[in-house]
């Protein structure tokens, strides 16, 4: 068994990588979003207001990630979980647990803020379609948060159902329990990275092209969700890894 | 339960590959779909007459760089478990 | 035009509190909360100071697993025979086995509903369901006429039904009854559905180009020097598709469960409710039958 100052160690550490991670994607993406507005109010003033309320909305799905993450490093560091039964694997999942929201956030805050940046572009090019635009980039951008969603998943799963030690646990079994821990974190840390990145370059394409060809929408959307949900297997075959280490490692 | 710590930490290896294997394996497969369908549906947008060819295009070879993901999860699951130690 | 009865939003809050009281009455309350009379004084008792997530995933994901982990006897509705009858068939996996066969069961009910209210062909005043299922089987007829040509219209009910299914299947999961869950987020019946389809699929192959011409860029090195891959690649379209349908529906049904037991049952959350059963549910039903559409349309296709 282990004191807390060591679960405490993992707790602050798991906590300031979730954040901190998180808030970089979450700055550059949100960032990307305020540029391209500003650079399309530029080209028309005339539809300052539509840029306007469509960046805000843009930024605050981005800011999704970020939200998650705060989230996790609030319910770390508060939620007193250094007053229970500690242990090895009480460490490695509250370290995984911050690993798991924080890269996890990445990609998917990439991938809204690319979404979101290139809406506020089409926007600009054709003020009239502010509301097809949208509409487009906000199932772009939920497509995209769905991996981050799975991440957020796995983190409160390694939270709240922390295994207990059996009795009859030799050294070398809590080894690799914890390392299994451990590696569910990071497994849908770094999987949902490409994902989220990919579908949000799917949404910011399709917002582009449904602001050059406002004729064609119908068709673009089929062809984004199709080209989106074939982009996410990966990240759901990283969230059933993730699963299989969390709960059938015996 | 029952385990030496050698044994321990060659299982821990395993499953720490498993999922350094799944996590950076799903990096590639899901930009490169996401840069095939976008690039689809601008084309699909500039030439509507071909949606047919486009989505199919974009299907196979979204299916060709998926083949590296499932690579990665069939070592994961392998390595979760049919290592024994 | 005047709306006769209740408007939309009246429906809405209405079915809402409907909701919530079905959900704190239907027992997930007194798994936490223990509400009665102690001592001739009115308590409401938090009973569950034990009761922590991984238990309550495994209850509700893993019944069997569950029951000989707290050494309990198997019943089906309070009874043991039923409980050995259908022991005697599934082994191991009684209770899960059980609940899907039931679900799949309610699924078959509610589609085969969907189909007696629609049959009738009525010329004037059509109802509303008639209407709505009309748009959704054109709907799919024009996919199938885009994709696979006129002559192979014939598709249509099939698509529309692997559509309706899914659709169905993961809708279902929503309605707050216990014991409801989503049959596509037990592993088995995605394969299932994703080994049909791509058995549909190289069926048609063979019937257009004939099955030589279709067998032999898998086989022949010479003609096609990419062959193996290409083989691996028909196993792995399997896995992808039914892994997709059954990971998404899966992490909903787990991120529900956890915050509904965050919030210890009291609350339910619509909000995460409509996302992952409306949202991603309908786009999931349908990636997996344009999956199945276009795959058919990729392999009749001459090089």
């Amino acid at each position: 068994m282990v004191s807390p100052e060591i679960v405490k160690i993992a707790m602050f550490l798991g906590a300031g990588i979730s954040v901190s991670v998180s808030s970089v994607a979450c700055g550059i993406g949100e960032g990307y979003i305020a540029g391209e507005a500003v650079h399309a109010m530029m080209k028309q003033p005339g539809a300052n207001d539509k840029l306007f309320r469509n960046m805000f909305v843009g930024q605050a799905i981005a800011e999704t990630g970020g939200i998650f993450s705060l989230v996790i490093a609030m319910l770390l560091l508060f939620s007193g979980l250094e007053n229970g039964v500690l242990s090895w694997l009480t460490v490695s999942s509250l370290l995984a647990a911050g690993i798991a929201v924080g890269l996890g956030s990445v990609g998917p805050v990439l991938g809204s803020g690319y979404s979101g940046g290139q809406a506020c572009a089409a926007i600009g090019r054709q003020p009239h379609h502010a509301n097809d635009i949208m509409g487009n980039m906000l199932i772009g951008q939920a497509l995209s948060q769905t991996s981050n969603i799975f991440a957020l998943v796995v983190s409160l799963l390694l939270i709240y159902s922390i295994p207990g030690v059996p009795a009859g646990a030799s050294l070398g079994w809590i080894i690799m329990k914890a390392t299994a821990l451990l590696a569910s974190g990071l497994v849908i840390g770094f999987g949902t990275l490409g994902p989220g990145s990919g579908i949000g370059n799917v949404a910011g394409r399709a917002n582009d092209m449904i602001g050059r060809y406002p004729a064609q929408r119908k068709t673009i959307m089929r062809t984004m969700f199709i080209g989106a949900a074939v982009s996410e297997s990966t990240a759901i075959y990283s969230l059933v890894v993730s699963l299989l280490l969390i709960f059938a490692i015996k | 339960m029952e385990m030496t710590i050698a044994q321990g930490i060659a299982k821990a290896a395993a499953l720490l590959g498993a999922g350094v294997c799944m996590g950076i394996g799903a990096l590639g497969p899901g930009l490169g779909e996401g840069f095939v369908a976008g690039k689809a549906c601008e084309g699909i947008a500039r030439s509507p007459e071909n949606a047919n060819l486009i989505t199919r295009t974009m299907l196979v070879g979204q299916a060709v760089s998926e083949s590296t993901g499932i690579y990665s999860l069939v070592i994961a699951l392998l390595l979760v478990f049919a290592v024994k130690v | 035009m005047t709306h006769k009865g209740l408007s939309l939003k009246t429906w809405i809050i209405i079915i809402g509190v409907i909701e919530i009281a079905v959900v704190i009455l239907s027992g997930g309350l007194n798994k936490t909360l223990q509400v009665g009379f102690e001592d001739g004084t009115f308590a409401i008792r938090n009973v569950a100071d034990k009761y922590s997530i991984q238990e309550a995933i495994t209850e509700e994901f893993q019944p069997d697993l569950y029951l000989t982990e707290n050494g309990e006897e198997g019943t089906i509705y309070g009874s043991t025979a039923l409980y050995d009858f259908f022991h005697r068939i599934f082994g191991g996996s009684t209770l899960s086995a059980f609940s899907l066969i039931r679900m799949l069961i309610i699924v078959n009910l509610a589609i085969l509903l969907i189909a007696f209210s629609v049959k009738k062909y009525l010329f004037d005043r059509p109802s509303k369901p008639q209407i709505l299922m009309e748009g959704v089987y054109e709907f799919f007829d024009g996919l199938v006429i885009d994709s696979l040509g006129k002559e192979r219209r014939s598709y249509t009910p099939y698509v529309v039904t692997i559509f309706l299914f899914i659709w169905v299947c993961n809708m279902i999961g929503m309605i707050p009854i216990p014991g409801f869950m989503e049959p596509t987020r037990n592993l088995n019946v995605p394969l299932g559905m994703g080994i049909m389809c791509i058995t549909v699929v190289h069926i048609t192959a063979i019937r257009t180009k004939g099955l030589w011409r279709h067998l032999e860029p898998f086989i022949n090195p010479i003609k096609n020097p990419m062959c193996v891959l290409d083989a691996v690649g028909e196993i792995s379209k399997v896995v992808s598709i039914s892994f997709r349908l059954f990971g998404n529906i899966l992490g909903g049904a787990i991120i529900v469960l956890v915050i509904s037991s965050l919030v210890k049952f009291i609350l339910f959350p619509v909000g995460l409710n409509l996302f992952f059963g409306l949202f991603v549910g309908t786009i999931q039903a349908f990636v997996f039958t344009m999956l199945a559409l276009s795959y058919i349309s990729v392999a009749i296709t001459e090089e």
